[in-house]
């Protein structure tokens, strides 16, 4: 992200961010895979987020929507938020207990850049249900809750 | 988002029946899994099991096969749409899933009582969702449409003249883009577009088309123009250029999407352009339609807008014809987006007789013609990002005249505040700038290529800057007024901060100081000192960037507002 006209980089401040990223769910700006938005419209903070990934073509998930939990702490988006499945899935990056994707088995948290959203999140997700160790995983059923 | 191109489509056709400003019905987006877009109007107090139906007439999938998505949430059938937070303009997402079989019982809810849950998601496993459908469908042949402007759906409109049931026509071709393409390479159509004379024969043979020819020289320039007609069907028949005016459109209106007042305007544009049209070929064009009695001029604010569009790629080249540019898809990256507001915001000046006559006759005339010519006048300062640029605008002759065109005309200058009510009110409570703007003198000197020229003479600078300076906490306190007025508006769009007309006249101020900062000066006084609380104002902001903050409020002369924009605005677009 640099400035058009200077060259150099503005530091977009948490509040600005996130209403960006706000307003691109609400306006399903992207890929249109993937959906996220605020929980509380009425949390200042903006922390919790709700996203959805519909499962991608020719996988197990295929036909599926996946809830998940989003949380951006006050240090986003300096750090990444924590995200956690709701929807049970079966999925190497994610803990069979909790659902919480584990940062360090997936790479996108564990190399985390503030230039990252939300919605980066989610596509990487939808993808990595497409790498082979996850597209064939056996599926708990459908509409179970972690 | 091709939305809001989409909307005033579909806004045709139900609104002709229903009249519009009904209470509470808003234009929604759609957007299905195989990659089709469309828009529908609905009340946000109809549930969600209602809207499904509607949506069911739209797209391939049926009622109860559909999930809903919004904001990351599964959308539960006896909800109302407004439980779920949805406003004008959002997107949904439309999944199919398998019909729910009733005999399944609801394990989700046992599970967690989560409010999301819908008892059809315990059993979609749906793998028919794939792409069947061509991409585009209906958002891309609608988009068509809008995207040619009413030229082309004025022209496709006076063929169809003859039809009861024209919209029935244009709305199939709109929702097959095919089959829009095949007509237009037959034969027959081929060589009716290789012969503009014959078009323009058909087009006076309709004898709606040929008064509202006669009333409208201008109009009847441009249909009489067989390059322009050529164009046009030549966009239709090819799918490419078609995508590059479907981007054009997508782009001009997400941008108007952004703009305050940017949807005021096009509703304007189509009651005071579309309906009429409409009306005109669908009625008979009997004598119902002069609530407009010149409604077409705005087509050519429409032309006049694309042109500069094109034309401000290349400031050289203002002012030229630049409709030529569209026979070939433009690759270059969109220009700036407000001129086409600007040429939108013509309609209102339609009821006065337009002097130029011709408003073809200068690219930018759609700019400066175009009644409240505040935002582009804005974008224009904006879009020179350095002083050189800015001094050859503003030698070119073309500008110049343009400018001198507006300003030799206190007319204009009334009919900007005029148009304007923020701007009016301010200027009602504020004699002096009144008549700073009235006074055509001044203006003229302000504008001067030799005023701009002294802008950017270092000496002069830090006396330009009190002036401004001083001009700016005049009007400060009113735009504080102004815009919490505003944020506290019910719907106003969380995400954008809210200009008024107000603020633009500042930033359009503000940037004709930022156009002479980039000349290697300084002022007297230390900016950290100068622009004291602006800073901590925008610390608390969370802008920590002292130097960006500073840069930032030098350009905008310490207006926290135009330099938050701005911080903002330069980011990734």
């Amino acid at each position: 992200m640099t400035l058009g006209s200077g060259g150099s980089s503005v530091v977009v401040p948490r509040n600005f961010r996130l209403l960006e990223e706000l307003e691109r769910g609400e306006k399903g700006i992207g890929d249109g895979t993937v959906s996220y938005g605020m929980d509380d419209g009425d949390d200042i903070y903006m922390r919790s987020w709700t996203g959805t990934i519909i499962g991608p073509h020719n996988t197990v998930h295929e036909g599926r929507i996946y809830q998940l939990k989003l949380f951006c702490d006050k240090d986003y988006p300096e750090k990444p938020p924590s995200v956690r499945f709701h929807s049970r899935i079966n999925m190497t990056c994610v803990n069979h207990e909790t659902g919480v994707v584990e940062p360090k088995k997936f790479g996108l948290l564990a190399n985390w850049q503030r230039e990252y959203t939300m919605e980066d999140i989610l596509t990487q997700l939808k993808k990595e249900m497409t790498t082979p160790h996850n597209r064939k995983l056996v599926q708990p059923p459908e509409g179970t809750y972690f | 988002m091709g939305g809001a191109g989409d909307s005033s489509e579909s806004k045709v056709s139900n609104e002709l029946g229903q009249g519009q400003g009904e209470e509470g019905i808003v234009v929604i987006n759609v957007r299905c899994s195989n990659g089709t877009k469309f828009t529908v109007r609905t009340s946000l107090e109809s549930t969600v099991g209602v809207f499904k139906s509607v949506l069911a007439q739209n797209c391939d999938v049926p009622a109860d096969q559909q999930r809903l998505i919004y904001k990351g949430r599964i959308l539960k059938d006896d909800q109302t749409l407004f439980s779920y937070g949805l406003q004008a303009d959002h997107t949904i997402h439309v999944v199919r899933g398998f019909a729910p079989a009733s005999s399944t019982p609801a394990t989700a809810t046992a599970a967690g009582g989560n409010p999301d849950t819908t008892t059809g998601v315990t059993r979609g496993v749906g793998s028919n969702e794939g792409g069947a459908f061509g991409l585009g469908g209906a958002g891309l042949g609608a988009s068509l449409f809008s995207g040619l402007g009413s030229l082309g759906g004025g022209a496709s409109g006076s063929f169809g003249a003859g039809f009861s049931d024209l919209e029935q026509v244009q709305q199939q071709l709109t929702q097959n883009p095919n089959m829009m393409r095949e007509i237009m390479n037959t034969p027959a159509m081929q060589s009716l577009m290789n012969n503009p004379e014959l078009i323009r024969s058909l087009m006076m043979s309709n004898p709606q088309m040929r008064e509202i020819m006669d009333r409208n020289p201008e109009l009847a320039h441009v249909l009489n123009d067989p390059s322009i007609l050529r164009q046009t069907l030549e966009a239709a028949r090819n799918p490419e250029l078609m995508r590059e005016m479907m981007r054009h459109t997508d782009r001009a209106m997400s941008n108007i999407e952004s703009t305050p007042e940017g949807f005021n305007m096009l509703r304007r544009m189509y009651e005071n352009v579309q309906e009429p049209f409409l009306n005109a070929t669908t009625m008979g064009g009997n004598a119902g339609n002069d609530s407009g009695s010149n409604p077409f001029a705005a087509l050519l604010g429409n032309q006049g807008g694309n042109q500069v569009r094109d034309a401000s790629n290349n400031p050289s080249t203002t002012g030229s014809e630049a409709t030529g540019g569209l026979t070939a898809p433009n690759t270059n990256p969109l220009p700036n987006p407000w001129n086409n507001a600007a040429g939108g915001t013509q309609t209102n000046s339609t009821t006065r007789p337009n002097p130029a006559g011709n408003v073809r006759a200068s690219g930018l005339g759609g700019l400066g013609l175009g009644g409240p010519g505040l935002p582009g006048m804005e974008s224009l300062f904006n879009g020179m990002p350095d002083s050189n640029q800015m001094n050859q605008l503003l030698q070119n002759p073309a500008v110049s005249q343009m400018m001198q065109t507006v300003l030799s005309n206190p007319e204009y200058m009334n009919q900007m505040l005029n148009f304007n009510p923020q701007l009016r009110s301010l200027v009602d409570s504020n004699p002096q700038l009144r008549e700073m703007m009235q006074n055509p003198e001044l203006l003229r000197q302000l504008t001067s290529p030799e005023t701009m020229q002294d802008m950017l003479d270092p000496l002069l600078f830090p006396f330009l800057q009190q002036q401004m300076l001083a001009l700016q906490q005049s009007l400060l306190p009113q735009l504080r007024q102004q815009t919490t007025q505003e944020a506290s508006q019910p719907g106003a769009p969380t995400g954008t901060p809210n200009n008024t007309g107000l603020e633009m006249l500042m930033n359009m101020f503000g940037d004709l100081g930022a156009g002479s900062l980039s000349a290697p000066n300084q002022p007297d006084v230390p900016p950290e000192e100068l622009y004291a609380t602006q800073l901590s104002q925008l610390q608390e902001m969370g802008f920590f960037d002292t130097q960006e903050n500073i840069r930032a409020l030098r350009a905008t002369a310490g207006n926290v507002h135009a330099a938050v924009d701005r911080l903002l605005g330069n980011l990734g677009q």
